[in-house]
């Protein structure tokens, strides 16, 4: 590539040209490619729609081809990248993504290579090839018949590899559990600490804080479902202090899903860790509590929310006063009609923060076991009144996009399959089409034995006739079962 | 590492314009571009004074304050490394970072490590060992299942079988719902209810943009507020009011007049409306506009607002000056000559304006200043608003007061109008300074104030005119035909024409020049009578004189 003038760009530039060029173009070409999916999966080939989506692929990969000559489009864990440079998710792509990333896993494959060569037919052909193959059953030779499919039928351009080395997968998804730990441990532990300080009148190390919840935001982007995971973790230290993360956590995976940027879930992640940090002036008496609150104890709780607002004004100088994390501290048990408490008389309109860290806190608070809610709410259960329930307050739109992240079924519900196997969600399914189609872990065999720790199964994949082989029956309480649900995740 | 060394310093020591910085800055990009031909990166180890590269010592400091290395390592990163491209823009950056970090406090809410990950920069990458965590408990599965994950597989494991294999199909049995086949779930195809649609997107889009558009500090605000209005416990009370107090100086640093100006008006709302406030909470709310008003604190307002490189808006600035108090008039007349910045300037002095107009005493209590700019400014301010009760304050003004003040103060009384002002102006012309009695005299006379006329009579047929420059004769003179009438004309006529024989004394020229003016302000026949007698009188100035006279009193020279 020579810039004008016949002065050639110095590598940096070409490089960061480059890098800007791949994120929208290759964005441009998978959004260019669902549609042909969807298209193509919808009507007949002749349909307009059809033939419009498969020119605007062509002239998509056309555009692309002219500047890198070549394209490699490869799955990395939940990622897509393009050319080596990964493709940020947003709320205007993410289900296109989902989806592509399902297709390409149903079909086995890793990558995909395009050359300049490429046509529009040998584009109509793998599109319509993927599609048919996505929907068939898994099995070893998948990739291999897809394969040889494709160059019977003259695609001679592009061409799919399996993904990386099996073995790295899974070395790495145990490194990523193994930070997620240390992660949540720590972010934890420095909540404990920074909680315990406060209610002891001693100075709190925000700094510690800080990098804490800047290692939840890394490791939320980099595998989010590791960490989602160990929100499942109910006996791991008190409440107060789990909760925190946890809310932090399914904040800033939801942050995620809404396209925040990095330095935006970092502020989410702050605001949600310090959501209850009012509960540090409610006395430990009322706060442990076995059994119910009295009038006035109840009304010391429900100060927590404003409470929270004094304790952030005295948790440092001002030099840097944290308003955003005031803000959702006072408005996390406000409803969208700013009903709720505390009560509101001058204009205020909900921040959209308080309102995902509401969704968080309301969904952790149900699920888990608290010192006057022993038994917990089963998490379908408390998704479906969140959903349903309009008087509970929630904005609807989070709570859909909330469901979109975690699934019908979230990650830690134990659930009976049509085959008599009792299975844990293990992850929600990337592709949102099938939100009720979770990535389970079996712990049971159909014949009541149990496994430990049991294979991974996709609930969305189907059999050689086009069924699925397994479908979630009923929600239960795993402790009928004897199983500790976190023990799968960590 | 050298030329980063020499950069650090130059980030240290001098502004991003200053040519040796952009020197320092350019040697590091020429020197990582060299390194680049030989390698794709660049991954230093990092000790507590060296940094090694590939196991050789690059860059090494004993000195902990002038340590790239210490900087480094003190914050826990153990491993830096850089990557083509770096040099563009991120060392910059990266600099920037590293003498921040360097100049923290040990209590201060960031550290090397924060400020770094905020910065995400893409080609720079670290390791770090992390904060000592003492308290983390590492996370474990329980004992129960601990053994049998050991034995691991999708396979039952070993220990698993604690529960019957046999009890846990008969439960599932009795839990799960029959299995019919052929059935359709409706879930199946019920999935466009989970995607979000186009305007949702468009709605979350917006409320992430309003999020950081919005006045954050004004909304943490009104949450106070509302909080010191609901809450009757007086401790809760004290409390918030306390944060306000504090709030209001940290916000004047930060330039949020709106939200100072919040805070006032929103105390008087408080105090209208809060239940149950005890009196010291009533009296500290009542005291914030007060203390703001005071003259050391209005001050330092007045000073930052003048010196600030950005300004507030007009909206800003009006709110909060519409929220003084009337002490603080004083020190804004005081200021008022003094700032630079014309927009403040207009603001001060509409601020000014109203507290004048709605506060007698203070305006009487700034001309009793002993700060000679409080009182000129407002003297000037009272004339300028026409102020009734101000004459009262300016009596002393006018008797002990320097030359440009008088004259300001004669110049307001002149606009007041009023019987006081006209009182003290009576006295004015009698004034040592010239320029005081001519302004004095000029309105009397324009006035037709008769209870001067003793004085400008005293002065007219007297020897105090005597030295005085025809300015000022003229002054006088005029005012004595606008104020005599009919009556003067004798002693006019006396002064313009010369009677009787050889010895009879002539006036000079000036004195008649000034009688045929006085003359024309009577206006009546005789007076132009007389006047047309001298119309051909031999003395240019006073034939000049009797021409204007008689084309004030309607005639025309003959």
């Amino acid at each position: 590539m020579t810039a004008p003038g016949g002065k050639r760009p110095s590598m940096m530039e070409t490089v960061q040209t480059t890098d800007g060029f791949l994120r929208h173009a290759g964005r441009d070409f998978l959004v260019v490619l669902y549609t042909a999916f969807r298209s193509l999966k919808f009507y007949p080939i002749e349909n307009t729609q059809v033939q419009k989506a498969l020119d605007d692929l062509a002239a998509t990969t056309k555009q692309l081809l002219d500047v890198e000559r070549e394209l490699e489009i490869r799955l990395q864990g939940e990622f897509i990248f393009v050319n080596s440079t990964r493709l940020r998710l947003d709320l205007d792509n993410y289900a296109s993504f989902s989806h592509i990333l399902n297709v390409l896993r149903q079909c086995a494959i890793g990558a995909v290579r395009v050359d300049e060569g490429v046509d529009r037919k040998q584009l109509q052909v793998f599109a319509s090839l993927l599609l048919a193959y996505a929907a068939k059953e898994a099995n070893p030779n998948k990739l291999f018949e897809l394969s040889q499919k494709l160059s019977d039928g003259g695609v001679t351009h592009i061409s799919v590899e399996p993904p990386l080395e099996a073995e790295e997968d899974v070395e790495e998804e145990e490194r990523q559990k193994e930070a997620a730990k240390r992660t949540y441990a720590r972010s934890v532990a420095v909540t404990k600490e920074v909680i315990n300080s406060i209610r002891m009148g001693r100075t709190a190390n925000v700094k510690k804080v800080k990098r804490a919840v800047q290692a939840i935001v890394d490791q939320v982007l980099n595998n989010e479902s590791s960490l989602v995971g160990l929100t499942t973790l109910r006996d791991y230290d008190e409440y107060t202090f789990t909760h925190s993360v946890n809310v932090c956590i399914f904040s800033v995976a939801l942050g995620r899903k809404l396209g925040l940027t990095k330095l935006q879930l970092y502020d989410l992640g702050m605001a949600a860790l310090f959501h209850d940090v009012g509960k540090s002036r409610v006395p430990l008496e009322v706060l442990n509590k076995e059994g119910g609150l009295t009038e006035e104890e109840w009304r010391i709780m429900q100060a927590h929310p404003w409470l929270g607002v004094l304790t952030l004004f005295g948790l440092r100088g001002y030099g840097e006063i944290p308003y955003r994390g005031m803000v959702v501290a006072y408005e996390h048990h406000m409803k969208v009609d700013l009903t709720g408490y505390p009560k509101s008389i001058r204009n205020r309109i909900m921040s959209i923060y308080s309102k995902v860290i509401a969704v968080a806190d309301g969904f952790d608070a149900a699920t888990s076991r608290r010192v006057y809610q022993t038994v917990p709410i089963q998490p379908d259960q408390v998704l479906k009144e969140m959903w349903e329930n309009p008087r509970r307050g929630y904005d609807p739109v989070v709570v859909k996009a909330f469901i979109n992240l975690i699934g019908i079924y979230p990650v830690g519900t134990c659930v009976i399959l049509d085959t008599y196997e009792v299975a844990l969600v293990h992850s929600a399914n990337p592709d949102v089409a099938h939100v009720h189609r979770p990535v389970v872990r079996l712990v049971t065999t159909p014949d009541g034995a149990l496994l430990t720790p049991g294979n991974v199964v996709d609930l969305s994949e189907k059999d050689a006739n086009g069924n699925y082989p397994r479908t979630i029956v009923k929600v239960t309480d795993p402790v009928k079962y004897g199983i500790n649900v976190s023990d799968y995740f960590v | 590492m050298q030329v980063v060394s020499k950069g650090m310093r130059a980030t240290q020591l001098y502004l991003p314009n200053n040519p040796v910085y952009q020197r320092a800055v350019d040697n590091i990009r020429s020197a990582f571009r060299q390194i680049w031909q030989a390698t794709d990166d660049l991954v230093f180890d990092i000790g507590e004074t060296e940094m090694r590269w590939e196991d050789h010592p690059v860059y090494t400091q004993d000195q902990r304050n002038e340590s790239i290395a210490w900087t480094l390592y003190k914050d826990g990163v153990r491993s830096l490394s850089f990557k083509p491209g770096v040099e563009e823009v991120e060392i910059v950056r990266f600099l920037a970072v590293l003498q921040q970090a360097k100049n923290l406090q040990a209590d201060a809410p960031d550290d090397l490590l924060t400020l770094l990950w905020a910065e995400d920069f893409q080609f720079i990458t670290y390791t770090f060992r992390e904060l000592a965590s003492e308290n983390a408990v590492p996370i474990e599965r329980s004992d129960k299942t601990a053994a049998s994950f050991a034995g691991g597989g999708g396979t039952p494991g070993a220990d698993a079988g604690t529960t019957d294999p046999r009890t846990v199909r008969r439960q599932v049995e009795e839990e799960a719902p029959p299995k019919r086949e052929g059935l359709v779930s409706i879930d199946d195809f019920d999935t466009t209810l989970y995607f979000l649609d186009d305007k949702e997107i468009e709605y979350l889009h917006k409320e992430i943009e309003r999020e950081y558009a919005q006045d954050l500090r004004g909304n943490v605000l009104a949450m106070l507020f509302d909080l010191l209005e609901l809450q009757t416990y007086g401790t809760v009370r004290a409390e918030l009011i306390s944060i306000l107090e504090n709030f209001i100086p940290y916000l004047l640093g930060a330039g949020d007049f709106r939200s100072v100006a919040f805070i006032l008006r929103e105390c008087k709302v408080i105090l209208q409306r809060a239940r149950e406030l005890i009196p010291e909470h009533r009296q500290i709310l009542e005291g914030l506009p007060t203390r703001l008003s005071q003259p050391d604190a209005l001050a330092q307002l007045l000073q930052s607002l003048d010196e600030a490189t950005s300004h507030p808006t007009e909206d800003d600035l009006s709110e909060l000056f519409g929220e003084l108090r009337a002490e603080a008039l004083g020190t804004l007349m005081g200021w008022l000559p003094k700032l630079n910045n014309e927009r403040v300037k207009s603001l001060v002095q509409s601020s000014a304006e109203r507290l004048a107009q709605s506060h007698a005493t203070e305006v009487l209590k700034a001309l009793a200043s002993e700060d000679t700019n409080v009182q000129l400014e407002m003297v000037r301010l009272a004339g300028r608003l026409k102020l009734p009760g101000a004459p009262d304050g300016m009596g002393p003004l006018l008797e002990r007061g320097e030359r440009e003040l008088k004259l300001a103060v004669v110049e307001a009384l002149t606009t007041i109008g009023s019987p006081s002002a006209t009182r003290l102006l009576e006295k004015a012309i009698d004034d040592p300074e010239r320029d005081v009695r001519i302004a004095a005299v000029k309105f009397l006379g324009q006035r037709g104030h008769r209870n001067a006329f003793p004085r400008v009579e005293a002065a007219v047929t007297g020897n105090k005119l005597k030295d005085a420059d025809l300015t000022e004769k003229m002054a006088f003179f005029e005012a004595y035909g606008a104020l005599a009438g009919e009556g003067g004309i004798g002693t006019l006529e006396k002064l313009l024409v010369a009677k009787g024989g050889l010895l009879a004394r002539k006036e000079d020229p000036e004195t008649r020049a000034c009688a045929a003016m006085a003359l024309g302000k009577i206006r009546t026949p005789a007076a132009r009578e007389i006047l047309q007698k001298v119309t051909q009188d031999k003395e240019p100035l006073v034939r000049n004189a009797v021409s204007r006279a008689l084309r004030e009193t309607g005639g025309t020279p003959s």
